[in-house]
């Protein structure tokens, strides 16, 4: 089989401006500036089948969306080989847009004050979808989702969430073979979120859509993707099965509790002297579990459990057959953090 | 003890938005210049436009103008666009709009103030780079052909005063978006009241008799009427000066308190209503 | 997927799929549309009292008397709506630049200029379209111009032809914000020419017919085209020249925007 997408050794550079700090540095910039060459993109060469699910990370200004750009075609590679779906993106940015869609977490590309029914009547026509297969799709988004409420909602009305969802289906909407996601996830709560992941997972595995997906939330990629792409600062530091990289992050899980309603108020003093009660109940409770550790950290109690060890609700029960646990929550684990394990990983 | 140190933190807080935006300002370079050059033939289209006009006039002085004082007079009421136009009706309306207004009423500093300081440090940018230098131009092109004596301090004081007038009008005009959803449609409307009743496209001397005495009455001349009559009037007296000042400043004090007391109520609105 | 190239018919269908269902939407804020067309009539309104006042201190300017100067003003009220009603999403591009959402129009199977352009359909120009048709029938009875085929032929191709200029100018002032900050200054330049285009360009001195005639041609905008009703007998071999200067003046900005945009997107922002 064919690969999807295609890229052979591609670089790209950027030139970008010095800026100088301050007033004095604001009227220098008037007169003169200077350059300096960035490498966005350095020496990167991947292959991904059809219908693969790629988590594609990398911190802030990494060459993440520099990337994705160049694979839909609005940025041409300073060198190196890009092919989506046997195609030169770039030659032909519009034939290549037939066959691809795009998603932003947080910036819909729908049209703002047109209820939803009325921008997919739109793009069906701007992507000449068969009357057949927009109406399968229609009713397969209502089954799967229950659309068919939010069709006659403008966007301007909707939540960031429904928002989000319409403008993957939208995305979904021409049957491209290739689906870029930029942070779908960004700024939802947790049951939406769940509710997008399911959506992509399901639209993935019955259309067999190769889909991309740049994200910082770990949890996206755990949900959806069996294949970690991972760029830092223009190169290629990790290609490899999300098995492989959960040594880094997988079985560890960090939770935080409060014992007060007030702790603001508390002392470091009274609540580090709740931290050493907490560990000392998990280890006379569960003496194997060498892993736990307990700190304070911003007037939580923060508990760090390797879940190859200790479940998470044997600690909950634990901590509650002693003291009463007032409020909790489970941190999300950031792709940043993963990174640095990975450095960390090497360097050791 | 504490009243001062309240003045000071405040002048602090001033001068740091004062800063920020002149660094705004000139890193937007570009517009700068492009400012510039469109002044220069925004003046070449009204100088020949003007002189077609005089050309074709049986008399050199007409309503009291002669074409050199008319293009003394528009030369500078341009220049004085400049500075006078901002973005702020475009601020509140999207502020409002965006929700950002909601949001900003927990910071410890009063909007109406942010905003001014923090325009005002492209207006100060604007003045120094396009304002003065046409103001020496006109003054050597036409070998002074207004003085530079008392007049000069009654135009400063009458130009902060007209940029005082201004603000508040646009600060007005903006709380006028949060019931109407219309940006655009309010803005334009201001821009052009404003532009033709403040005689900053036509000077108010050529105004036909009944609608000069309308105009009079309206606020609107204190912005660029008044210091420009202040600068380039003929024969004016100190009694002249302290009466057109005190008419500024009469509306300046007007326009600050209705503006005030209308974002105050639109803002109770908004809060009761959630925005 | 059919590979057969995009046709006219395909992108007329589109917009006007699109402009239907912006005018459905528009009309749903009446209040705004309301506010917005009264502002438009505002500024024509004034438009009318300056030129007015001026021609109170002065009967006529260069030889032109008050009814063919109103003519231009109402010939060139004309040829600015095209620039207010479909090309009014280039006030929005700068802001779209800054704030990053420009990179959602580069995603679709069609031209980007036309996409992006398509999105806004302004009903304001209508107003200004009205009064300029008023003025037009005024200034036209006084001046006893005859009513045939080929003047009213030609009050069209040249309304249209005008129209090009102004375009083409919004297109060059709006795509500058692909290499700057700030483009809406120099937008706000530009549009103000509409208001000197209802002069006649002999006002000006050689060098300067020269510059407005060619480098910013707002000589085309009304003066030009309407020498063929107004002044028949002073033809100038630029009135002819009006439609095809105003189609290559405006492929010329098109190119600009595209450039711009292809530049901007590589920015890596």
């Amino acid at each position: 089989m064919e690969p999807m997408i295609q890229m052979t050794g591609v670089h790209k550079e950027f030139k970008v401006v010095n800026r100088r700090e301050g007033v004095r540095g604001s009227i220098l910039d008037l007169f003169s500036r200077d350059y300096q060459i960035l490498h966005a993109v350095n020496n990167v060469t991947l292959n991904i089948m059809p219908g693969e699910m790629v988590g594609y990370l990398g911190p802030n200004g990494a060459g993440k969306s520099t990337t994705i750009k160049m694979m839909t075609g609005i940025l041409e590679p300073t060198s190196g080989e890009i092919l989506v779906n046997k195609r030169v993106p770039y030659k032909n940015r519009t034939r290549n847009a037939q066959d691809i869609g795009v998603v932003f977490g947080q910036r819909t590309q729908l049209w703002w004050a047109l209820p939803v029914i009325e921008s997919f009547k739109i793009l069906k026509e701007i992507y000449r979808i068969p009357d057949l297969e927009y109406k399968d799709n229609l009713e397969y988004y209502d089954a799967l989702v229950g659309a068919g409420s939010l069709y006659h909602k403008t966007v301007r009305e909707m939540s960031l969430g429904q928002r989000t969802l319409c403008d993957i289906l939208a995305a979904f909407l021409h049957n491209p073979g290739v689906v870029f996601m930029d942070e779908p996830t960004i700024g939802l709560d947790v049951s939406m979120k769940g509710k997008i992941r399911q959506l992509v997972g399901s639209l993935n595995e019955r259309k067999g859509t190769t889909v991309i997906l740049t994200t910082h939330d770990m949890g996206d990629v755990d949900a959806l993707c069996k294949r970690i792409v991972i760029i830092d600062k223009g190169k290629m530091i990790y290609d490899n099965d999300i098995e492989h990289l959960q040594q880094y992050f997988g079985a560890y899980r960090t939770m935080k509790i409060q014992f007060c309603r007030k702790t603001e108020e508390l002392e470091n003093k009274v609540l580090e002297k709740q931290a050493k009660e907490v560990e000392k109940w998990l280890l006379e409770k569960f003496p194997l579990a060498k892993s736990t550790a307990v700190s304070v950290e911003d007037k939580w109690i923060q508990i760090l459990l390797n879940e190859d060890e200790i479940r998470m609700m044997q600690a909950v029960n634990c901590i509650q057959d002693n003291r009463r646990i007032m409020d909790m929550n489970l941190q999300e684990i950031t792709t940043e953090s993963v990174i640095r394990k990975i450095y960390e990983g090497e360097a050791g | 003890m504490s009243a001062v140190h309240g003045i000071l933190s405040r002048m602090k807080q001033d001068l740091a938005l004062v800063r920020g935006s002149i660094m705004e300002g000139l890193v937007f370079r570009t517009s700068t210049f492009a400012s510039i050059i469109g002044n220069l033939i925004y003046l070449v289209i009204i100088y020949f436009l003007w002189k077609a006009i005089y050309d074709s006039s049986p008399t050199d002085t007409v309503n009291g103008m002669t074409f050199y004082d008319a293009m003394v007079y528009l030369v500078l009421a341009s220049a004085m666009f400049n500075f006078l136009n901002n973005f702020v009706v475009w601020d509140l309306g999207r502020g409002y709009q965006s929700g950002e207004i909601v949001e900003f009423l927990v910071k410890p500093i009063d909007y109406q103030r942010y905003l001014f300081w923090g325009t005002s440090g492209n207006s100060i940018v604007t003045f120094l780079i396009t304002f003065l230098p046409t103001f020496f131009a006109v003054y050597f092109i036409t070998h002074g052909s207004f003085s530079l004596g008392i007049n000069l301090v009654f135009f400063a004081v009458s130009v902060v005063l007209a940029v005082a007038i201004n603000f508040c009008m646009d600060f007005f005009v903006g709380t006028i978006c949060f019931y109407t959803q219309s940006i655009w449609g309010v803005n334009i409307m201001k821009e052009v009241v404003i532009s033709l009743l403040s005689g900053a496209t036509i000077p108010l001397a050529f105004f036909p008799e009944q609608l000069r005495k309308i105009v009079d009455f309206l606020p609107f001349q204190a912005i660029y009427h008044t210091p420009l009559h202040l600068l380039t009037g003929e024969g004016l007296v100190i009694s002249d000066y302290m009466k057109a000042i005190g008419v500024q400043l009469l509306w300046a004090f007007v326009m600050l308190f209705i503006s005030k007391a209308f974002w105050k109520r639109s803002l109770k609105a908004l809060t009761i209503n959630g925005g | 997927m059919d590979q057969e190239k995009k046709t006219l018919g395909f992108y007329a269908h589109i917009y006007k799929m699109i402009l239907l269902q912006d005018l459905k939407s528009k009309m749903s804020y009446r209040a705004d549309f309301i506010i917005s067309t009264i502002g438009m009539l505002f500024t024509n309104i004034s438009g009318f009292v300056a030129f007015w006042i001026l021609f109170q201190s002065f009967p006529d300017i260069k030889g032109w008397n008050y009814y063919e100067m109103l003519f231009l003003y109402g010939f060139s009220m004309l040829a600015m709506t095209p620039v207010q009603c479909f090309f009014d999403n280039n006030w929005n591009l700068s802001r779209a630049l800054r704030t990053g959402d420009f990179i959602k129009y580069c995603f679709r199977p069609v031209n980007l200029f036309f996409y992006f352009i398509s999105e806004v359909f302004d009903v304001k120009g209508l107003g200004q379209f009205a009064f300029g048709i008023g003025t037009v029938i005024y200034a036209w009875n006084k001046l006893a111009l005859p009513l045939t085929f080929a003047n009213i032929a030609w009050l069209i191709i040249g309304v249209l032809s005008a129209s090009l200029f102004m375009i083409a100018l919004m297109n060059f002032a709006a795509a500058t914000g692909f290499w700057l900050i700030g483009a809406t200054s120099v937008m706000i330049f530009m549009f103000k020419f509409k208001d000197y285009a209802r002069y006649p360009v002999t006002i000006f001195n050689r060098a300067f017919q020269f510059v407005f005639t060619f480098l910013i041609p707002i000589g085309f905008m009304a003066y030009y085209p309407s020498l063929y009703l107004i002044r028949p007998e002073h033809l100038s071999v630029l009135t002819y020249l009006t439609p095809f200067f105003g189609v290559l003046f405006f492929y010329l900005s098109y190119r600009f925007w595209m450039r711009g945009a292809k530049q901007y997107t590589g920015t890596g922002s």
